[in-house]
This record gives structure tokens, C-alpha cells and sequence, in this order.
């Protein structure tokens, strides 16, 4: 069996639920306090499970994505495993070392990359950002003068590297970001939403970053939005909802699940939700969702259904009237997108 | 065949914490110096606080001067100018570390990088620790231009030594920073904390003879002064600048300085360590 570079074992994380807040997964049975009077006993406070027993484990120089919507309880995992975050039960390894016992030996085995800008100084040049980092890091002074020189090659920021970080553009700001998780060059990297908010040409300049970083060696634990981007990159990929994972599998053996299904995509304009429940009781339809295109009137359907032939003359009638208009219509193949949604029943952006 | 890294570059040990805590220091100072504001309001600042209590003085004492005269014989000063501005400089001093090293995390956390400081293997004291000497720096030019500009525009005669003066302010550094250290780590859990400076430094204000001798408050706000590190050093700073006390008469506001700043610097230490625990349990260092 392959060695590992992380294993966690049924981790748990719950938080004092927020009052007022209706905190998602909030357990049920335990309800908001009531008012204490000063010498009452003190009652349990209401609780919210963000991770709610994940097994994971990733294999030495592999690139396991995790994806999960919003709320899912994907950053939460990977706050754990860089020891930012204690579990409530539950154990994990990183590199071999236990992330509450030798935590200390955990974050010298790890570059995590936060997601957001912000997790360097804007008022330091991106040069003094990378000597900061590398003496946090405990690298040897010489050894941190050519490492960080080196990485200002790599990320192609030698022209800028003397400018404050303030000036720089979001891709570049990722880019310092990235350098910093590798200047120990750690043996595993935790990369959390790399990509987000950074404009198609900066997505794809890291994302073959990534790509190089696995052949150098490293083991990658990246959470992303972007389906296309964990199916281009990563050897499996976890469907974590609810703060479980629902399916852990490669790309390919995911889509497997639901070869048997067709996609039935439709544009049309003037969506209406009484037309969402018409389309959900035909015989055969599976799963939907929408997704508006840009701001005009313009809807994207998913429809998941196992015969596409046997519910196509039911949905066209659905749509017809009541001033709907039918643009387009495909039978696609499934993208891991559609094995997301049928595993969760939501689209990963809801 | 591709090798999997098992390793990193980096090399622990006391010698490595030690320049991780320099280079917290070097941080510190290179973003306070890209701040020009913070360097002109250094300037100011002096002399607007004291002012307000100078001026007052001078019309209290009434046109032909003869409330001074009082004022001098009850303070024991040589120069009501002086005193004024000793008292109100520690007041200043305590104010800016609550605000500057009290919220030091709080404003890392603000900005996101407390949680990319967190990830690395440093001794995490080090992050407080490590803005107190840039603040020290900058706490010793305020306090050296005051005395520049107020020897400048109102001509200062102290009639003691400069040295006890310093030497009191270094015993009060612990007591200071202490609280500053306790301060920084409850403001990252109460994440509001504008109340408590609020507070701290209306007791200085009043219990601790900024502008006035502690022995004309009523003996229960004497008793409360007592246990304010503030009040002896603005004591033994204006015995040593008016009285040219040395230390054996500075030891009786010495020694409870420095008895306090032990206590401070225990108590500082231990919130911190007590917040950063509740921190990965809570989650709070990523919280804003």
C-alpha cells in the first residue's frame, strides 16, 4: 500500500451555534439557551457541526481535490490539518505527525495556501514578504536568500519584487501567496481556493503551477470551486456536504456512477419556479438545476433523467405557455458537475 | 520515476525563533516607517495633550500668578511645566501601548495575516513580543522629542538627573507591556475592546496624579492608586527629575514598579497562552 501523506479519521468540528444566526447543521436536539437566571444551572449551548466525522487519506505526491458547496465543511477540514484549528474529536496525520500532539512538527511539513488575498502584507514589497516568511519558516538565512530568489523567478515577479504589495493585481498577490507556502519547500501542500477570484489567464498560470508542483514531488490537498479545474488536476477528488464525504473516487470512476444518466440541458427565457416543480414530477427526471446566464432573462437547466427519449415530449410540453420560451437544447454526456449534483442535489455554487 | 518530498528546508531550534522574533521586529518597523502620518502625528501630539492641562493651569492661577506659587509648595516642583508633562507622558505612553500593542493582533486579524503568521512553526509569542520592540523604539522618540520641544518652547529646568528618570521608565517597561500582553490577547477573543482602554486609562487619569500629587485624593481613591503601577512612576519620575532623588530614594516607588511589572509580564504571558488554546478550539484567529 501506498505511504501516506495524510490520514484523518472520523474528524469532528462543532462550533457554539451563533444565536440569531440560524447556523446551517445546527444539531436539532440542542436548543437555543434560555434566559439563565443567575443562579441556575448553566444550560448546554445549541451547537453547529461544520465537520461531521471525515475519513480521509492521501497518498504521497497525489492531488486529492475537495470539493463541497459553501458551508460544507471543506475549509474547516483544512483548517484542521493545518493545526489552526483543534479538532472536537477525531485524529489526523499530516506527514506522520498527529496535528494536536506534534503540531508544531505538522507546520513545518506543510505550505498552506488560505483562501482570500489578504494572508500577506500589502505594505511590504513581495521580496520582504518572502525573507519574512522563510524566518517564520526557520530557514537558514543563506539558504532563504537564494530560495526566495529563486521563487521570485518562478512566480515571474522579478520586475515587481522591490514594489509594495498594495500595487501589485490579485493574480500577483496570489502568486507572493503561493511562494510562501513553498519557500520550506514542504513535502505537502494545502491549497484553499487557489484560484478564486483571479482572471482566466492568472487561473490557469496556477493551475499549471500546480500541475508542476505534483512533479516535483509534492503531495497537494486542494479545495476548489471550479469543477473543470479538480477534474484537470486531481488524481481523486472528495464530494464533501453536510461536513461528510459523500464519494471519494477518481474523475473518472465518479462519472462512472451515473454513466447511466443522460443530461437533458435547456436555455430558455422567462423561468419561473411553478415551471421548477412541473419539471421535477415527470416520470424519470432525477434532478434540476438552474443557473441564470449573465443578467439577461436567459436560464441554463440541468435536467437528470434516465431515459431522455421517454421524458423529452413531457418537459417541451411543461414548457410550453405560460411565457416561457425554449432557445437551446442538448443531450450532454455527465461532467462531474452533474455527478456533484446528483450525489447532493445542489449545484456546487448554491 | 517521480520522488515524493518528505522533508522541508527548515532548521528548528532557539537560534531560528530568536531571528524569526528579529525579523517580527524588522517587520514592524518597516511597515510603521511607510506610515509617514504616524511620524508627523509624533510630532504633535507632545504638545497638544499637555497642553490643555498647562494652559488651565496658568489661568487658575490667576493673572498675577500667585495660584502657581501654591501649586509649587504643595507639588514640591520645580517647574509646573515639568510636572505636568511627566504626568501626562505616562498617561500617553500607557495609552498608545493599549491601542498599539493591545490591539497588534487584533489588527493582524483585521488585515488577514495573523492566520498565515499562525501556520509557521514560530514560537507564537513571538508575534507580541516581536511589536513591542518596534513600539518601544517609537515610544522613546515620542518621548524624547516632548522633551525636546517642551525644553525648546518652555524652557524645562529639571534640577535632576536624566539617568533616574530613564532608569524609572525602563523598570516600568514590564509593567506596561504586561498589561499590553494580556490586553492584545483578550482583544482577539472579545474582538471589542475600545471600552476597557477606555477605563484603563480614565483610572490613570484620576488615580494617578497626572496633573496633581495622589495625597489630595480622598484616602479610598489613595488606596486604589496604590495599586496602579502608573502612580509610582510618575512618582519616582518627578522625584527624580525635581528632588535629584537617587536610587535609594526612588527604591519605595522602584521596587512596587517592578514587583508589578513581574506581575503584569506572568499574567500577559498567560492570557496569551490561555487565548491562543481557546483560539483552536474556537476557531478565533480567523475571525473577525
Amino acid at each position: 500500500m501506498a505511504e501516506l501523506a495524510i490520514e484523518a479519521k472520523q474528524l469532528v468540528k462543532k462550533f457554539p451555534a451563533r444565536p440569531g444566526t440560524g447556523d446551517k447543521g445546527a444539531d436539532a436536539n440542542a436548543s437555543p439557551a434560555p434566559r439563565r437566571r443567575f443562579f441556575a444551572k448553566k444550560e448546554p449551548k445549541a451547537m453547529f457541526t461544520a465537520v461531521n466525522g471525515v475519513d480521509l487519506q492521501i497518498e504521497r505526491g497525489e492531488i486529492f481535490g475537495l470539493l463541497g458547496p459553501n458551508g460544507a465543511g471543506k475549509s474547516t477540514t483544512i483548517r484542521m490539518l493545518c493545526t489552526l484549528l483543534e479538532p472536537t474529536s477525531g485524529t489526523a496525520q499530516v506527514n506522520g505527525f498527529d496535528i494536536v500532539k506534534q503540531a508544531n512538527d505538522v507546520r513545518r511539513s506543510l505550505g498552506t495556501v488560505l483562501a482570500g488575498e489578504r494572508s500577506i502584507y500589502w505594505k511590504l514589497t513581495g521580496r520582504e514578504n518572502l525573507e519574512y516568511f522563510a524566518a517564520l519558516y526557520h530557514i537558514p538565512a543563506e539558504i532563504a536568500k537564494k530560495r526566495v530568489e529563486e521563487l521570485i523567478e518562478r512566480m515571474e515577479i522579478k520586475d515587481r519584487s522591490n514594489e509594495l504589495v498594495e500595487k501589485y493585481s490579485t493574480g500577483m498577490r496570489q502568486r507572493i501567496a503561493i511562494a510562501k507556502a513553498l519557500l520550506a519547500r514542504p513535502p505537502i501542500l494545502l491549497l484553499d481556493e487557489p484560484t478564486l477570484g483571479l482572471d482566466p489567464q492568472a487561473a490557469r498560470r496556477v493551475r499549471e503551477l500546480i500541475a508542476e508542483l505534483k512533479q516535483e514531488g509534492h503531495t497537494i490537498l486542494l479545495t476548489t470551486h471550479y469543477m473543470e479545474e479538480a477534474d484537470q488536476l486531481s488524481d481523486r477528488i472528495g464530494i464533501i456536504d453536510t461536513g461528510k464525504v459523500i464519494a471519494l473516487d477518481t474523475p473518472e470512476g465518479l462519472k462512472r456512477r451515473i454513466d447511466q444518466q443522460e443530461i437533458i440541458r435547456l436555455e430558455l427565457t422567462g423561468w419561473h419556479d411553478d415551471l421548477a416543480d412541473k419539471l421535477k414530477s415527470i416520470s424519470g427526471i432525477e434532478n434540476l438545476t438552474t443557473r441564470q446566464q449573465g443578467e439577461a432573462d436567459l436560464w441554463e437547466v440541468n435536467l437528470h433523467a434516465q431515459n431522455s427519449r421517454l421524458a423529452l415530449p413531457r418537459i417541451v410540453e411543461s414548457i410550453s405557455g405560460n411565457g416561457t420560451r425554449l432557445v437551446n437544447m442538448n443531450i450532454v454526456k455527465p461532467s462531474l458537475e452533474d455527478v456533484f449534483i446528483h450525489l447532493t442535489g445542489k449545484a456546487l455554487r448554491d | 520515476m517521480q520522488t515524493s518530498l518528505t522533508g522541508s528546508l527548515g532548521k528548528p531550534g532557539f537560534g531560528s525563533d530568536l531571528r524569526a522574533l528579529f525579523t517580527v521586529m524588522w517587520r514592524e518597523w518597516v511597515i510603521f516607517t511607510r506610515y509617514p502620518s504616524w511620524i508627523i502625528a509624533m510630532f504633535i501630539w507632545p504638545l497638544i495633550f499637555p497642553m490643555l492641562y498647562i494652559l488651565t493651569a496658568r489661568a487658575l492661577a490667576g493673572p498675577d500668578g500667585t495660584g502657581m506659587a501654591v501649586f509649587m509648595a504643595t507639588t514640591g516642583a520645580t517647574d509646573f511645566i515639568g510636572y505636568i508633562v511627566i504626568g501626562t507622558t505616562v498617561w500617553m505612553w500607557q495609552n498608545i501601548v493599549l491601542w498599539d500593542v493591545g490591539f497588534a493582533l487584533r489588527n493582524e486579524q483585521m488585515r488577514g495575516t495573523l492566520e498565515s503568521n499562525w501556520l509557521s512553526p514560530t514560537w507564537r509569542f513571538s508575534y507580541l513580543l516581536g511589536h513591542t520592540g518596534p513600539q518601544i523604539v517609537s515610544m522613546l522618540m515620542f518621548i524624547t522629542i516632548t522633551a525636546i520641544e517642551f525644553g525648546l518652547l518652555f524652557g524645562i529646568q529639571l534640577n535632576g538627573s536624566i539617568w533616574m528618570i530613564l532608569l524609572m521608565m525602563l523598570a516600568a517597561v514590564p509593567a506596561i507591556y504586561g498589561l499590553g500582553f494580556a490586553f492584545a490577547s483578550l482583544v482577539i477573543t472579545v474582538k471589542e475592546a475600545n471600552a476597557f482602554v477606555f477605563l484603563i486609562r480614565g483610572l490613570v487619569m484620576i488615580f494617578c496624579g497626572i496633573t496633581f500629587p495622589v495625597s489630595l485624593l480622598p484616602g479610598w481613591m489613595q488606596s486604589i492608586a496604590k495599586w496602579l503601577p502608573q502612580t509610582y512612576l510618575i512618582n519616582g519620575m518627578r522625584s527624580a527629575a525635581f528632588s535629584n532623588a537617587g536610587i535609594r530614594e526612588l527604591a519605595p516607588d522602584l521596587i512596587p514598579l517592578l514587583l508589578f511589572g513581574t506581575f503584569w509580564l506572568v499574567v500577559g504571558y498567560f492570557t496569551f497562552l490561555w487565548m491562543e488554546r481557546r483560539a483552536r478550539r474556537t476557531g478565533a484567529i480567523g475571525q473577525y
